[in-house]
């Protein structure tokens, strides 16, 4: 596993769901900090989107695996 | 005699004791408080002021056999199988299962902790609840700001459902709600936002990204969040709260005005000290494996209902059938839980749904009817019921046909 990066493991949440992991995340978080979201959500990639859009924070990578989605986000702004 | 210690005399902890064979185990609850306390309706004294008793000695709420000891634990040591309570009393075990429910935090978020002792909210306790219905029924118009300060609380239909709850009522006291723009709450030109008599909006802050975090039940709930004049402010956690200028600022950005603020604040897991520390998260809720409510690393010691990380709701009934699987696991049965949730949703005006999922299934957009609400009234009266084990044939035979898969097979719309 790559040094720095804090995986948040929301898989199986599906009420209140992913965005509960990552904005808590985001409360403890700092500029330049990279997270790796696994979730199996499946809105979970276009409510992602909708968060980084409104914090000001860059989706670096989306996936998809065959047990889980990954979205990689990186922190600017905090 | 094997010796199965229970931290917390809520839905959890009295459901896993009443589940236990008292001629097989030695089970004891130790709980801070003498009462045990049915939540669900802090909803109904805050915002319709109800005056119903809703707690009752858990020493009354145990089976015979099963000992009660009220006493807080401040320390827990799983390696050496022990808990010590507050006069130093130590408590010896051959299984622990802490299910010590949520503590609210309103310090760690500025100016909330004023916003708490004034206001109360819905949300903490009986008397929380109450403070917040002298605010509600006695408010004359103008901007209520409510919903949760952060995304980890109970039961998440809880929160709209106060938003639901405030309009019946603010429409009953004969007010209008709404009408004007929710992105910009401090629009000087709205004559509600003076506190106008007669005049409010309520505006509905989320940290999620719309009005109900899961989508399907979004779905189900929007219209009539639109229709009833309540506004959104999606994806707004709170960072700090200005009581000087009445306004409410979150992490992405935005801010908020307000007369009246209804906010829920921030819940934390138990102030327990434990060894290993590394069973606490940041939040002090405590790791334990999805299925099994086990603590990675022990065989004798589970977390269930809200003190814990399950990917789950944290609602009376993901409680209560985490306490089911834990207490055959320990009768040496097998048994799996497998995230269902089956929240009650009161929509207001005598109409409610509920959130149903689990794991593998995604929520249903289940849609509320007359008879759902009269079901979660029911729920008020059988609740105590639940607890002892003595409806366990009605719940069993409702889980079974509330399946998520079936009801989504049946109201879900392929996308
Ligand atoms: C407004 C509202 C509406 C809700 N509506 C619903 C609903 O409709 N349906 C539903 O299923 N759920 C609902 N819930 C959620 C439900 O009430 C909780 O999920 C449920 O009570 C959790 O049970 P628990 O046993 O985990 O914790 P709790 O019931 O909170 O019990 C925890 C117990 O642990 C004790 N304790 C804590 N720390 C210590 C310590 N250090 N030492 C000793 N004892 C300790 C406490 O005194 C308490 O008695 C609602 C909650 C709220 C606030």
């Amino acid at each position: 596993m790559d040094v720095g990066i804090k995986i948040i493991d929301s898989r199986g949440a599906a009420c209140p769901g992913p965005i509960t992991d990552l904005a808590r995340a985001y409360r403890n978080s700092k500029v330049g900090d990279i997270f790796e979201m696994w979730a199996t959500d499946k809105g979970v990639k276009a409510d992602t989107q909708a968060w980084a859009t409104k914090t000001g924070n860059e989706i670096l990578e989306t996936r998809e695996d065959p047990d889980k989605i990954v979205i990689r986000i990186k922190i600017n702004k905090r | 005699m094997k010796k199965v210690l229970i931290i917390g005399g809520g839905g959890g902890g009295l459901i896993l004791a009443n589940h236990l064979d008292t001629n097989e185990f030695d089970v004891t609850i130790v709980d801070k408080s003498d009462l045990h306390f049915y939540q669900p309706w802090f909803l109904y004294i805050a915002f319709k002021g109800s005056k119903r008793k809703i707690s009752r000695p858990i020493g009354e709420l145990v089976r015979p056999g099963v000992n009660f000891v009220k006493d807080e634990i401040t320390e827990i040591n799983l390696d050496e199988r022990k808990a010590y309570g507050s006069r130093k009393v130590v408590y010896n075990y051959d299984y622990i299962a802490i299910a010590t429910g949520t503590s609210p935090d309103p310090d760690s978020i500025p100016g909330l902790r004023q916003i708490y002792d004034e206001y109360g909210d819905y949300h903490s306790n009986v008397y929380n609840s109450q403070k917040l219905w002298s605010h509600v029924k006695n408010f004359k118009g103008g901007t209520i700001a409510i919903g949760q300060a952060s995304p980890t609380c109970k039961c998440p239909p809880s929160l709209l459902e106060g938003a639901f709850l405030l309009e019946e009522r603010l429409r009953g006291m004969g007010m209008s709600v709404g009408t004007s723009d929710p992105l910009s709450p401090s629009n000087e030109n709205d004559p509600t936002k003076t506190g106008e008599k007669g005049k409010s909006r309520i505006v509905f802050f989320t940290p999620f990204p719309r009005a109900y975090s899961a989508e399907p039940m979004n779905k189900v709930v929007e219209p009539m969040v639109k229709e009833r004049g309540i506004e959104v402010m999606p994806f707004f956690d709170v960072d700090t709260i200005d009581v000087q200028n009445k306004t409410i600022n979150s992490l992405e950005g935005d801010s908020l005005k307000y007369d009246l603020p209804i906010i829920v604040p921030p819940c934390k897991g138990p102030k327990i000290k434990f060894t290993p520390e590394t069973v606490q998260d940041e939040e002090r809720f405590i790791k334990a494996d999805k299925n099994f409510m086990k603590i990675p690393g022990y065989d004798d010691a589970f977390a269930i209902g809200d003190c814990n990380t399950l990917p789950t709701s944290k609602t009376g009934v993901t409680a209560h059938l985490e306490a089911m699987t834990v207490s055959e696991l320990i009768q040496g049965k097998y048994s799996e839980f497998n995230g269902r949730i089956n929240c009650p949703f009161d929509t207001a005006y005598g109409k409610a749904t509920f959130v149903i999922a689990d794991y593998n299934n995604p929520v249903v957009p289940y849609p509320p009817t007359a008879t759902k609400h009269f079901m979660k009234m029911s729920m008020a009266r059988i609740y105590w019921m639940t607890l002892m084990g003595t409806a366990d044939p009605i719940f069993e035979r409702f889980f079974n046909i509330t399946k998520p898969e079936k009801l989504n097979r049946k109201y879900s719309v392929p996308e």
